[in-house]
């Protein structure tokens, strides 16, 4: 492992996380390309096969990927005030903006070209949301052609009665997912499942 | 009223018991929903607000938890979203001794297929309450569809689809049309 770069101080640190938080908009893929811009590309503090270990941990991680991905990088590259610092600097900026735009939504939410401009907006984050479940199904769905027919057809009835569980059935989402990861491991388990280190899932969240 | 305890307690299960950044939605909207804690506009306007503002797309839960319960609830929020991940530690020092087990494969496949199912349950949720909301203001006489709003939806999916149009856009977009119909 060759490091180019010194250990980085506390306050650089927070600086190079505060930007990636800073600069994100649009979600995971933009935070991601900017945490690979940073870390490996401009700093060389990590290799892209470190980061793909790492990435692989977080999405067997419960919660936001990304944050448990700043966790691993801050610890190699400050141990536990290394986690605290870039956590902080992720974080906190970011989140305080998000605080003062629904600050300011909450004082003019009752204007009526405001009631009027969220009947279009609203309806567009429920396609949005359509296509982020799209996303996620995809590699499933992939997964499913590889191994059969029958492979695919488990696969998409789970995921229709997980829905329906929920809306017709009113059943805890949590039942939902713990039920599912029974059934997961009662029904994909024979098969030989593929290697949880594939690049393409990185692109997710 | 609010019991901040429990409050917390609803957004770290619903971080707990999810993968990315959307998928404590459903929890979320099952939880607060029922305690009478958020309304169901609250959801949509802080999917919508979360895109806006930069970060890691999870934090649109913070913008709920203002929305829902002020500063505290937006502190709460992030101290929900933050500890889960510090469990990427344990994760790192135990999942290499099971991560051959077959079983642990096949929970995760599970889990995944899940956590899509669940998020159609969102949207059609988002959709269909919306709507809903738009018939107690008076606005359509007909059962529940508003094919603007649907016809909205519908643009802002191929759009996203596409990944030619930037998020900030298409909302943009979406806002511009909200004017324009229903002013």
């Amino acid at each position: 492992m060759e490091l180019q770069d010194p250990r980085p101080s506390k306050w650089q640190l927070f600086r190079i996380w505060a930007s990636v938080g800073l600069q994100s908009f649009g979600g995971g893929a933009s935070t991601t390309f900017l945490i690979q811009r940073a870390f490996i590309e401009k700093h060389k503090w990590l290799s892209m096969e470190e980061f793909t270990q790492l990435w692989n941990l977080c999405i067997l991680t419960p919660g936001i990927n990304l944050i448990a991905l700043t966790v691993l990088i801050g610890r190699k590259l400050g141990g536990a005030w290394g986690i605290a610092i870039s956590l902080a600097g992720l974080l906190l900026p970011s989140a305080a903006i998000t605080c003062l735009l629904a600050a300011g939504f909450k004082t003019v939410e009752n204007l009526p070209a405001v009631q009027a401009i969220l009947r279009g907006v609203v309806p567009a984050t429920g396609g949005i949301m359509l296509l982020v479940g799209l996303n996620f199904a995809l590699p499933l769905i992939r997964r499913g052609y590889k191994e059969g027919a029958l492979y695919l057809l488990a696969s998409s009835v789970l995921i229709i009665a997980c829905a329906l569980a929920v809306i017709l059935l009113k059943l805890s989402v949590i039942v939902v997912v713990l039920g599912a990861a029974f059934l997961g491991a009662l029904f994909f388990s024979s098969k030989s499942a593929p290697p949880l280190l594939g690049k393409e899932q990185g692109e997710q969240q | 009223m609010i019991n901040p305890l429990i409050y917390f307690l609803l957004f770290l299960k619903a971080s707990l018991f999810s993968t990315g950044g959307f998928s404590n939605l459903p929890s979320l909207h099952q939880d607060l929903l029922a305690n009478a804690w958020a309304k169901e506009a609250d959801f949509g306007q802080s999917i919508a607000i979360g895109q806006i503002s930069p970060g890691p797309n999870g934090l649109w839960v913070i913008s709920l938890g203002y929305l829902t319960y002020g500063y505290l609830g937006a502190f709460l929020a992030l101290i929900a979203i933050t500890f889960p991940a510090l469990l990427v530690l344990v994760i790192s020092a135990g999942y290499t001794r099971i991560e051959h087990r077959v079983w642990v494969r096949g929970a995760m496949h599970g889990v995944s297929l899940a956590v899509v199912g669940l998020l159609l349950t969102v949207v059609w949720t988002i959709l269909y309450t919306w709507n809903m909301e738009q018939l107690r203001h008076g606005s359509t006489g007909a059962l529940g569809v508003d094919w603007k709003g649907m016809l909205i939806a519908g643009c802002a999916f191929g759009l996203a689809l596409s990944r030619k149009v930037n998020i900030l856009i298409i909302l943009g977009l979406a806002g511009l049309a909200g004017y324009l119909l229903y002013r």
